[in-house]
């Protein structure tokens, strides 16, 4: 492919001339100014060959690793019977998709609205909880990352977010993990309690499971529905299926971000209950996704499906991420007292580097060490690990020795 | 080649359709199975190729009219395009949204090429709603003003800034409060936007043909217009060109009509192909925008929009167009499509009360509202699957692809005449009932439509399992 061979300076040049020149500052300033070449498993190459361990998976998209044989297989066979179909329509494919989904969720979460992007399975949650409890309140945690859309950048915490104009009226954000708060902001007039169980972007910051047994107790308690994003922390990334597995606490409704599609397909959805449909039942057609399960990208995600329950990714993931943790606990510790703690779960793994230039500068440095790292969006001083969840031990201790050079050579 | 059943005439069991049936009611939506079964719109489709799909239900092929609002310009399995998907597929995946890429980089340029001189800037989107949001986030933050202009019918989709725009009651009523800062103007009138633009105004969006609201086409003197009152007021201008883009109505963008280039245009449906989630927005590098964006180039990060794969088919459909001139093509069939239908209109005025539109993007409006479905039903037994449209069920559109030949089109014709021939028969019995004003709110009403409808197939059905006295008709 012509495009393919295009050299890096002519790249930039393509790049200021069609898009914010801030953005090629900001990927530098990452040392993420890298063509993305060959990709294959755990690996990206850039356009001189040079090999980089993917440890950012397109934020826990690429949880297959990347281009996993029986999905870009799968959808090669797609394409060839068939296409995205009428949206509208009755269909096999996503019906069947669907199905699996719920096969796949935990116990209860049995009904499907699919999307493309994790910010519009965010806004069609709100829209189903508004929908179906007639109230107009939604809770939410500081700290939150739920995507670009209208209501998940009303819920996120984000410096820019005032300058957008109004967003959606009716949004409590409350502190994350204070009962009391809780108590007292979600009342008969809320329609959800909206969280992710662990904040990624935010420094892997988890729930304790008394804090989500307690919104479980608090939303039953005052009609309220209990939405979890797992768009991050779900298919398996934190060691579990889901992460919600720790605490034992169900939710109504469950977002599933885009590793759906394993990085072949862009495919995201939203999982809710039987008794939440009784409101889209009754307004058929009310919310729509052109793109959203689209017949051929639902085919490619029953394959991927198909693979997370034959790999069961998230047993190698609790595994590769407990010697990952450990080896970097020691890799890091020894090399520099200014690196904090490493938080998180299975293969999702933020360490905090006290401040946002010292977090940059590790980044620039892991990127020539071999491993693609990137800070948080709301712990802007975090720097996410993120590998595909098939990570061999010996390419978990490549990751391990290159962090360990980048903290030393920063 | 692209067939899941044997062939032609291969026809599901009716336990196997009853099955994907019973499995979408239960995981997806009960509700829709039962409204799409009443509008006579429950195909299955399978074969989809060209400007056809077979139902797998009947075995019946028909011309695809509805094309998913728009998204099979080039049609459906256009083989330039799914040969550059397979290539894709050797070496690509999505890719990863914070790296170089090659793939946007070229698509850009593309994009920017097949513009309107002045939109030579570019963002990526997920699909139409993630690209309003972006051009609406973009105008708000740029500006720094909080008030958004619609129009009164408007659709722009159903995220939170796009359902925020849409300026029907019907998507946006159970889902209150909405964004603040929405206002709508009645469509098409100069003196309406003109009181309502000030120095508040962050934007003013508009489709430059209203698609969902039934085939709407703005004047070109209103656009120009708008152009005005948006620099005055330094407003910016943004198209919604999701459904009337990529040489739907004749031109490559519907705003090259009217010669009024926007601050900003969304892009999505026909640019990925029918096959891949893609979308953009352009927008011309303003100083206000790029002072917004020095600070703010990350205000809108695209994560699944503008993937590598995605960019490889929006690059070859965009490819496909310019060498076909497929613009060209859909201004000389939307001719020949309209003034047939237009000859239909005159010789039944009982039934088609309208027919406008441009290039292939036309709508027939009917006298009333509960002629749609019945009108679906009998264009579908006639090989032609129409659907009429979400925020006015009186309207049916016709957008079928863009590659439909000369007979392609003389065979839409034929089937509405017949269909339309057919609707007679029936008229009899609904129109003495359609002038009781009761029984036309009625016979108008979705739920009653949905109920009346199902409970008629019902009785069709079991006339069909009848033997001696059904059949299906194929």
């Amino acid at each position: 492919m012509k495009t393919a061979n295009m050299s890096k300076r002519t790249l930039i040049e393509e790049y200021r001339r069609f898009f914010p020149g801030a953005m090629l500052d900001s990927m530098r300033s990452e040392g993420l100014d890298i063509i993305e070449g060959k990709r294959e498993g755990a690996f990206i190459y850039d356009e001189k060959g040079k090999r980089y361990i993917d440890c950012i998976t397109s934020a826990s998209v690429h949880n297959l690793g990347r281009r996993p044989r029986g999905v870009t297989a799968a959808f090669r066979k797609a394409l060839r019977e068939t296409d995205q179909g009428n949206f509208p329509m009755i269909s096999r494919e996503k019906a069947a998709l669907a199905a699996k989904i719920a096969a796949f969720s935990p116990y209860g979460l049995d009904c499907v609205v699919f999307s493309v992007t994790r910010g519009e399975s965010v806004d069609f949650a709100c829209k189903l909880v508004r929908g179906a409890t007639g109230r107009g309140g939604i809770v939410t945690v500081d700290g939150s990352w739920f995507g670009q859309t209208g209501f998940a950048l009303s819920l996120s915490e984000r410096a820019d977010r005032g300058i957008y104009g109004p967003l959606v009226p009716g949004v409590d954000i409350i502190p994350f993990g204070d009962f009391a708060a809780a108590a007292k902001a979600v009342t008969d007039g809320t329609a959800a309690v909206i969280l992710e169980p662990m904040q990624a972007e935010n420094g892997c910051r988890a729930a304790y499971p008394e804090y989500l047994g307690e919104l479980r107790r608090l939303c039953d308690a005052r009609g309220a529905v209990l939405v979890f994003d797992e768009t991050q922390s779900g298919m398996g990334r934190t060691g579990k299926k889901f992460f919600l597995e720790y605490s034992g606490v169900v939710p109504d409704v469950l977002v599933i971000g885009e590793a759906l599609g394993a990085g072949v397909f862009p495919i995201a959805a939203t999982v809710f209950t039987e008794k939440l449909n009784r409101f889209m039942n009754r307004h058929p057609l009310i919310h729509l996704s052109t793109f959203g399960g689209s017949d051929i990208g639902c085919m490619t995600a029953i394959a991927a499906l198909e693979l997370y329950e034959r790999l069961r990714p998230w047993e190698n993931a609790e595994t590769m991420g407990r010697r990952l943790r450990s080896g970097l606990e020691k890799a890091l510790r020894r090399r520099s007292r200014q690196i904090g703690r490493v938080s998180g779960a299975g293969l999702l793994l933020a360490v905090d580097f006290g401040n946002r230039a010292n977090a940059l500068a590790f980044c620039r440095s892991a990127a020539r060490s071999g491993v693609l790292v990137k800070t948080g969006e709301v712990d802007r001083s975090s720097v996410l690990i993120r590998p595909s969840l098939l990570i061999t031990p010996t390419q978990t201790n490549e990751i391990i020795e290159a962090m360990g050079k980048a903290a030393e050579n920063k | 080649m692209r067939a899941r059943s044997s062939g032609k005439g291969a026809v599901l069991g009716r336990g196997e359709k009853k099955r994907i049936e019973e499995q979408f009611a239960r995981h997806i939506n009960r509700g829709q199975v039962k409204y799409l079964k009443a509008g006579h719109l429950d195909v299955l489709e399978t074969m989809r190729r060209g400007i056809r799909f077979t139902d797998e239900a009947t075995g019946r092929t028909m011309i695809d009219c509805f094309t998913s609002a728009g998204c099979f310009n080039v049609g459906r399995g256009n083989p330039v395009v799914l040969a550059a998907l397979e290539e894709a597929l050797d070496s690509l995946d999505m890719g990863s949204w914070m790296l170089l890429s090659p793939w946007k980089a070229a698509l850009a340029r593309e994009l920017v090429q097949v513009a309107p001189r002045g939109l030579d800037r570019v963002f990526f989107a997920s699909g139409g709603g993630d690209a309003i949001d972006c051009a609406i986030k973009l105008a708000r933050g740029a500006t720094g003003r909080p008030t958004v202009i619609s129009t009164v019918k408007a659709y722009h989709g159903h995220t939170g800034f796009a359902l925020s725009a849409n300026g029907k009651e019907h998507y946006r009523r159970y889902f209150e409060p909405l964004m603040p800062g929405f206002r709508f103007v009645p469509f098409n009138d100069s003196e309406a936007i003109a009181s309502a633009v000030d120095e508040k105004n962050a934007a003013v969006i508009i489709e430059p043909i209203q698609g969902e609201a039934g085939i709407f086409a703005a004047d070109d003197e209103y656009l120009r217009e708008l152009r005005r009152l948006c620099d005055r007021h330094g407003a910016l201008l943004i198209f919604d060109e999701v459904q009337t883009g990529f040489c739907r109505t004749g031109r490559f963008f519907a705003c090259e009509h009217s010669r009024v280039v926007p601050d900003i245009m969304a892009l999505a449906k026909s640019i990925g192909g029918g096959v891949y989630p893609n979308g953009a927005v352009l927008y011309r590098g303003l100083p206000v925008i790029n002072r917004f964006l020095k600070k703010h180039h990350d205000f809108h990060t695209s994560y699944n929009g503008g993937s590598d794969i995605g960019c490889c088919v929006s690059l070859a459909v965009i490819r496909f167009m310019r060498e076909t001139r497929l613009w060209e093509k859909a201004e000389r069939s939307g001719a020949r499509l309209y003034s047939a239908l237009e000859d239909i209109r005159r010789e039944n005025p009982a039934i088609i009360r309208e027919v406008r539109g441009l290039g292939l993007m036309i709508g027939i409006e009917y006298i009333h509202e509960f002629m749609g479905p019945m009108m679906s039903d009998a264009l579908a037994k006639n090989g032609v699957f129409a659907a009429y449209s979400g925020n006015a069920p009186q309207v049916m559109r016709f957008m079928p692809p863009l590659v439909a030949s000369d007979e392609d089109i003389d065979e839409i014709i034929a089937a509405t005449r017949a269909a339309v021939g057919a609707m007679k028969s029936i008229l009899p019995l609904a129109l003495p009932a359609a002038r009781v004003p009761f029984l036309l709110n009625l016979l108008n009403n979705e739920r009653v439509q949905t109920l009346l409808f199902n409970w008629l197939r019902s009785a069709e059905d079991l006339v069909e399992r009848i033997p001696g006295l059904g059949g299906r008709n194929k």
